[in-house]
């Protein structure tokens, strides 16, 4: 059953569903009714709107029902590695050990959003001290104390050092209420030295050789507490394993995002590619499933491509969209302004190019870690996204802050003023908060200003 | 002779020193942040200030930044974008207590080193450096004896003479000591003008008994094993600097909070006054969690250093010691 690409909300979503179980479609027992999750406290669902696709329906069906998975394999015996900060490196390797699941309580940032402020995380966070100052990654404060969401992990594993303050300065007080923590440093990833030997860094980037020894041994003191928690030792041979399924993951979300960012018209909305491109990061609690996941929506995608139909019409203005957005609802506003995306880099671009396979595995991995787009300076960031912005064709680029971030301040300026000059695109920064209704006028405002502009520059 | 400008407690003016460099350890001022030209929303006072101080250096001075908080790495990269004055950024480990921290901020010393050498200083003999460790220990334990018996801002304004050209106070000049409410002042670093901080307390009832802010003596590098010093110096260089001075981002803060414990109960005081400045994420974390590791009532004094900031913390000190009274 194919139908027509388009954006329909939750409850058409939900017939879709329903139809296909009448039809008696194959679907996993996770993909249901979206209602299911709102009657849970999910109510911004009711406000977004969906690919109208099997394959979204399930995408979603699999990021909603992660904490059931954890809680799940909690119940069933497995160990739970709350990983934190380093946005994808640890996770390969906890997905390495057998009965070891790994997951990201930073993705807690989104749960203020998602349940429309009721989960009462912020109050908790603002109650500790951790106010509107804070990024919205506070809400894992909230999720530590009041137990709600996901289960607290067996062992925390956090970067420290080129990191951000806000994750930081909450994270520290996560163990000091009692959850102890592994930290481990995260160098600056600086420019190598004239002489000094270096190495290429996946994505690009080169560093001195000292750090990547450095990352590398640090990653060796988390291979040691992984194997302490899991019983059983985590050789070379099985992180190897791990990293070919990690990058099965990448290479789909390559080639998906080759083609949901050049194709046209635009096959795949914005708001589904946030989440696809998320499943990279930790693999939403089950690495084998969001190979699935991610192969149903690339075939979606492929079909659209083939038969040349899309969810926004063929002028739509190609914007690169730089950070993730603390409110889910704006990506769906890109599209309602009259743009598409052509591109993206939501901070994570180390958890979505390829490992290198050629390498002794901790090798690999220390490098893939240090190509971590936070750990470096914002130039080596925007000289990505120029470069990644020109591949992909994109007409605008947009530097969506985050509210609060230590970051974000002089980030977006690097960023803006290096691709302004070298790629002579507009450049536009809004913030976006958690719930980002009542600024929707100005957003809209914003977003319509840069599509005009793109507009105007093609008449040239 | 190369002028080394920097703020952090973390960069030891022995190496500088005895590579042939001066360095000059400052406050920096307020004003200066316009200079800077970074944005102002979400963005640390203290580290634009740094920034517009970076930015107007002139030839033959050199700025050092340190990554001890994301605000100020990025104010190293904005600075070294704005201005053609050389920039280095020193990798301050934020972990402790491994292999890998120890070796990362000994290795960040020697390519400050070679930075150093670049711009026409030398590298020390091991006996150079020694003698230039011994000499600064000297002076830093007569520094240490002055503040024993100066009044809080003149103690704060002798670190800042100390940190500027390595001079100990030349006379023990006997301040008033205050007598009043016992208060600490713990957080981040002063500013040039901030030291009036201390007379603000004074007259609003308050005698400050313990200087916990980065310009104190809270981040002052423990004294030189003498025999170490001269068999292996740059060790014990790493020691007195990364392996002792707790601050706040550190990973675990745990030294911090021992610090903590440790120098208010030897204080005496009944109130802590925590100085931090707006969009400082660490301090303001701190901030929270302040009163029940001190189990003393606080005040939390967010600063922005632009008009008005000092009549605004003057209300506050007001206020919170009229409760204390």
């Amino acid at each position: 059953m194919n139908l027509p690409p388009k954006r329909i909300s939750m409850e058409e979503l939900d017939i879709l569903w329903e139809r296909r179980r009448s039809a008696g479609a194959p679907m996993p027992t996770y993909v249901g009714p979206l209602r299911r999750h709102v009657a849970e406290g999910d109510r911004r669902l009711l406000r977004l709107e969906y690919d109208a696709s099997p394959a979204a329906l399930r995408l979603w069906s699999f990021l909603l029902t992660e904490e059931e998975r954890l809680h799940a394999a909690r119940a069933a015996g497995a160990k739970i590695v709350g990983t934190m900060k380093d946005l994808g490196t640890v996770a390969v390797m906890a997905y390495a050990l057998p009965n070891v699941v790994a997951f990201y309580p930073d993705g807690a940032w989104w749960t203020p959003c998602v349940m429309e402020l009721s989960d009462g995380l912020f109050r908790i966070a603002q109650s500790l001290g951790f106010g509107e100052s804070f990024c919205p990654v506070r809400a894992m404060l909230g999720a530590f104390v009041n137990r709600a969401h996901f289960p607290i992990p067996d062992i925390l594993i956090c970067s420290a050092g080129a990191v951000c303050d806000d994750f930081s300065a909450i994270a520290q007080r996560v163990e000091s209420l009692g959850h102890p923590i592994l930290w481990w440093e995260m160098p600056h990833r600086r420019r190598p030295e004239p002489d000094e030997p270096a190495v290429e860094l996946p994505g690009g980037f080169s560093a001195p050789a000292s750090q990547v020894a450095l990352v590398r041994a640090e990653l060796e003191r988390v291979r040691a507490a992984l194997e302490g928690l899991a019983g059983s030792p985590l050789g070379d041979a099985e992180l190897a394993d791990a990293i070919a399924e990690a990058n099965r993951v990448r290479r789909l979300l390559a080639e998906l995002r080759r083609l949901a960012y050049t194709a046209d018209p635009c096959p795949m909305p914005a708001l589904e590619m946030l989440i696809a491109e998320m499943l990279a990061i930790h693999f939403c609690s089950d690495r084998a499933e969001t190979i699935r996941v991610l192969a149903d929506l690339l075939e979606e995608v492929r079909r659209r491509v083939k038969e040349k139909v899309g969810i926004v019409a063929k002028e739509a203005a190609r914007v690169f969209w730089v950070n993730p957005v603390a409110d889910l609802r704006v990506m769906n506003l890109l599209e309602d302004c009259g743009g598409r995306l052509a591109g993206t880099e939501f901070l994570f671009s180390h958890a979505l190019d390829l490992i290198p396979e050629d390498l002794p595995p901790m090798e690999a991995l220390a490098r893939m870690a240090l190509a971590d787009p936070m750990a470096g300076p914002s130039a080596d960031r925007a000289a990505r996204i120029e470069r990644d912005a020109r591949a992909f064709g994109a007409e605008a680029v947009l530097v969506s802050r985050i509210p609060g971030a230590s970051h974000c301040a002089l980030e977006g300026a690097v960023i803006g003023r290096t691709v302004r000059r070298s790629l002579a695109v507009p450049v536009v920064e809004i913030e976006v908060p958690p719930l980002a209704d009542p600024m929707r006028p100005t957003l809209s405002a914003q977003l319509e200003a840069l599509v005009e502009t793109v507009q105007e520059r093609r008449k040239r | 002779m190369t002028t080394v400008v920097y703020s952090s407690p973390f960069v030891p003016a022995e190496w500088i020193a005895a590579h042939g460099a001066r360095p000059k350890r400052i406050r920096p001022d307020a004003a200066a942040a316009a200079r800077s030209a970074a944005p102002v929303a979400g963005m640390c006072p203290y580290a634009r200030a740094l920034a517009g101080e970076a930015m107007a250096l002139r030839d033959g001075q050199v700025a050092v930044f340190t990554t001890t908080c994301d605000q100020m790495r990025r104010a190293a990269e904005w600075t070294a974008l704005e201005t053609p004055a050389p920039v280095f950024l020193f990798n301050v480990p934020a972990t402790h207590g491994t292999p890998a921290a120890a070796r990362l901020y000994l290795d960040e010393l020697r390519r400050l080193g070679r930075f150093l050498a670049r711009l026409g200083a030398s590298e020390p003999s091991r006996d150079t450096l020694a003698d230039v460790m011994e000499a600064y220990d000297a002076r830093r334990r007569q520094l240490r004896d002055a503040l024993g018996v100066l009044a809080p801002r003149e103690a704060s304004e002798a670190i800042a003479a100390f940190d500027r050209d390595g001079s100990p106070p030349t006379q023990a000049v006997h301040g008033s000591l205050p007598h009043g409410i016992p208060v600490a002042v713990v957080g981040g670093p002063l500013m040039r003008n901030d030291a009036q901080v201390f007379d603000r307390i004074e007259e609003a009832g308050g005698a400050v008994v313990l200087d916990g802010t980065e310009s104190g003596a809270r981040t002052l590098p423990a004294p030189f094993d003498r025999r170490r010093l001269r068999d292996e110096p740059v060790l014990e260089l790493v020691d007195a600097y990364f392996g002792s001075i707790p601050d706040v981002f550190r990973r675990p803060d745990d030294a911090l909070v021992a610090w903590l414990g440790r120098e208010l109960a030897a204080s005496g005081a009944r109130a802590v006054v925590l100085w931090r400045y707006v969009w400082c994420d660490l301090w303001a974390a701190f901030a929270a969690r302040a009163g029940d590791l001190a189990g003393l009532p606080v005040l939390d004094l967010d600063v922005s250093g632009d008009e008005g900031a000092d009549r605004r913390t003057a209300n506050r000190l007001q206020a919170f010691l009229e409760v204390l009274r």
